[in-house]
């Protein structure tokens, strides 16, 4: 529908969430993982970052362009994500190729950020791990497991990030971490996948939006991510996570719709 | 630092608004009253008055074209001073200049001890649009019996007025006579919702019964007291009404007159002192807060609303239905530069909403067992039975105004949920 905006008055009395304010907190989640990166990878990290990030912005100007909107810096985030889990090692050209097809297929096509099914990010590192063989996405060390925290914080203070989806993913690691190696391979398992739990699968567009539906989307997420991994190798394998979320995101409009019709069933029995 | 975090991250702004001071005051005389076609969407009036005739206090100037029962009667003796009609014939607004020279009619005590008896009194003196159907939020047909009545004592926000406050003016017996009446409408219960504290409704009846209600800011709209007492559907209605005009019918019944003052709270930043003050429904706000207004900061012009900061509109009269007079600065927008060249390309106001982001700030603004982000989805495609299936039927505008200030499209949901209400009203 057209023209069924808020009036300007209105709309400027909004405190709330608006799409700009959601990629500024992402930025500022994002900054100390893309800090420590930076410095454990040195200055290959630098063309990974520039080139992902200056992709990305040409494929956003251009849809704002085509569409008459206004510029929107949300495919920034998508840069600084795929940055942090690619290796600094892949090629410049690589690279881009993987950021505007993650980008674009994955989000711009749909109208952008919001609209879409899938996160860009998962899109992108998903298409280079595929069409690239012998790249592998960087392993996470402990320091950057500790960076994503604060930023983790935020996003749940904000209620960016559903605590729901986190709690069933997390029982489901634990508990395969836990009959497999004790204590150590719930720590290790918990570093390898953080990361990609607050910023991929935790990514509120791309997961099940009903409360229902995030149980389940969660315990989805964590069952593929176990089931990726048993099949790669002993330690858990970053493009396993990524992989898993992706296929979780498809799979997120299924839950949703059958956790509506489950609550509307439920609303049928009350109301007699 | 600090305070770049509070504007960066939503909800953490701290309303720094005084809060009104439960005290009653006179308001400054009314000049000019006026009966509002945004109070009663849908409505197409037959007039019964022409510009520039004499109306007494209570008697019809206009009729519902499809209920010819169902009249609107002036609140003031006056002048007719204009009639303005809208699209498709409906009412914009009927203004009244009051004027104290002329005689008040002489009260006429009805007797109201039938439902027969109550419910043609209500028709012909003007009250029965007092009451608001649920589902779809409109005047009740003349002939409809609700399965539940609902009278919301509660205040919809912090600013309102405490409703214990104002029925300690006095207020208790008619209050308590308007009950009794009321409640011959229906043969189901009368609900009384209203905030912890002694019931104001007990010893009325067995029928009659308190509900109370946490201080929550949603937990004031009636709509979230149908959700949890008597949720409506399909051939489920209830009505509501407003303890005021609770009060207002008492008061005809035990004196014959037609009172339609009314106690509402100035409030907001640019109020000088936020209180409750007497008035009359569809007052002219311009008269009332000439004394009442500070002057803005850098000269920012003011904005008046009818009703709260989340459920008013920008407002030269007073609403039938509202409570609140809310002041405030009036923030200029950052104009849209078009600037010449490549960045005035990229600086463009959108026409359509932005993408609804499902954060949890959603599921708090919503008071109601649906899923919110596929309801908000159906509203906003206009998928009418999806959204009946989910419980639209339960909810008017103001039940979902907190939902549009907090999602992230700037869609206005209210505008969405009557756009599907009506469709669902013409089928039924």
């Amino acid at each position: 529908m057209t023209g069924w905006n808020l009036d300007p008055f209105r709309m400027r009395q909004r405190t709330g969430w608006t799409p700009t304010r959601v990629t500024y907190v992402q930025l500022i989640a994002l900054a100390a993982p893309v800090a420590v990166s930076l410095a454990e990878r040195g200055l290959q990290q630098i063309a990974v970052l520039l080139a992902a990030a200056v992709t990305c912005l040409i494929w956003e100007m251009t849809f704002d362009l085509i569409r008459g909107r206004s510029l929107g810096w949300h495919t920034v985030t998508v840069a600084l994500i795929f940055a942090v889990l690619v290796p600094a090692s892949a090629p410049v050209w690589q690279i881009v190729v993987a950021v505007s097809l993650g980008v674009v297929f994955g989000e711009l096509v749909f109208g952008g950020r919001g609209y879409g099914i899938v996160s860009g990010a998962a899109a992108a590192a998903g298409f280079l791990v595929f069409s690239f063989p012998g790249t592998e996405l960087s392993v996470h060390s402990e320091v950057m497991a500790l960076a994503t925290l604060p930023g983790l914080a935020l996003l749940l203070v904000g209620g960016l990030v559903s605590w729901r989806v986190l709690v069933s993913v997390t029982v489901v690691l634990g508990g395969a971490g836990l009959i497999q190696d004790g204590m150590g391979g719930l720590l290790s398992a918990a570093v390898a996948v953080v990361f990609v739990l607050v910023f991929l699968i935790g990514d509120p567009v791309a997961g099940a939006s009903t409360n229902l539906g995030r149980w389940v989307f969660g315990l989805l997420a964590g069952l593929l991510i176990v089931l990726f991994d048993t099949a790669a190798g002993p330690a858990i394998a970053p493009a396993a996570v990524v992989f898993a979320s992706l296929l979780a995101s498809l799979f997120a409009p299924l839950i949703d719709h059958v956790a509506v019709a489950l609550i509307i069933r439920r609303r049928g029995l009350r109301h007699g | 630092m600090n305070k770049v975090m509070l504007t960066v991250l939503p909800g953490f702004k701290i309303d720094h608004t005084q809060l009104p001071e439960q005290r009653v005051e006179e308001g400054a005389a009314v000049k000019q009253i006026a009966l509002l076609g945004s109070d009663l969407p849908g409505l197409r009036p037959k007039l019964l008055c022409e510009q520039g005739e004499r109306v007494t206090r209570g008697q019809a100037v206009f009729h519902d074209r499809a209920n010819p029962d169902v009249v609107f009667v002036s609140p003031v003796s006056g002048v007719v001073e204009s009639i303005t009609l809208g699209p498709r014939r409906s009412l914009s607004a009927l203004v009244i200049r009051s004027d104290s020279d002329q005689p008040e009619p002489d009260p006429v005590v009805t007797a109201m001890s039938s439902a027969e008896e109550v419910r043609e009194t209500l028709l012909a003196k003007g009250f029965w649009p007092a009451f608001l159907t649920r589902p779809y939020g409109r005047i009740p047909a003349p002939d409809a019996v609700p399965d539940a009545i609902f009278v919301t004592v509660t205040p919809d926000n912090p600013h309102a007025p405490d409703p214990r406050v104002v029925l300690d003016e006095g207020q208790h017996d008619a209050f308590a006579a308007g009950l009794k009446a009321i409640a011959l409408l229906t043969s189901g219960p009368v609900h009384v919702c209203q905030t912890p504290g002694t019931n104001v409704a007990a010893g009325c009846g067995d029928r009659i019964r308190g509900s109370f209600f946490s201080d929550a800011p949603s937990s004031g709209l009636s709509g979230t007291h149908i959700h949890r007492l008597h949720p409506v559907d399909k051939g489920r209605s209830v009505w509501s009404i407003g303890y005021q005009d609770v009060a207002a019918i008492g008061r005809l019944i035990e004196t014959g007159v037609h009172d339609f003052s009314r106690l509402v709270t100035f409030t907001g930043a640019r109020a000088v002192q936020p209180r409750l003050i007497r008035t009359v429904a569809g007052a002219n706000l311009q008269g009332l807060i000439r004394e009442e207004t500070l002057p803005g900061n850098h000269g920012s012009p003011l904005c008046v609303l009818s009703g709260s900061v989340t459920n008013g509109r920008q407002a030269s009269w007073l609403g039938r239905y509202h409570q609140q007079i809310t002041l405030l600065d009036n923030t200029q927008p950052r104009r849209m530069v078009s600037k010449g060249g490549l960045l005035g390309l990229f600086r463009q106001a959108s026409s359509r909403p932005a993408p609804v982001i499902p954060t949890a700030a959603l599921e708090q603004a919503l008071p109601f067992d649906v899923p919110v982000v596929p309801f908000l989805r159906a509203l906003s495609v206009g998928d009418a039975e999806t959204a009946s299936r989910m419980g639209c039927l339960e909810m008017v505008e103001e039940d979902v105004a907190a939902v549009s200030l907090a999602c992230t499209s700037g869609a206005d949901y209210g505008r969405m949920l009557r756009h599907v209400l009506d469709e669902l009203a013409e089928d039924a």
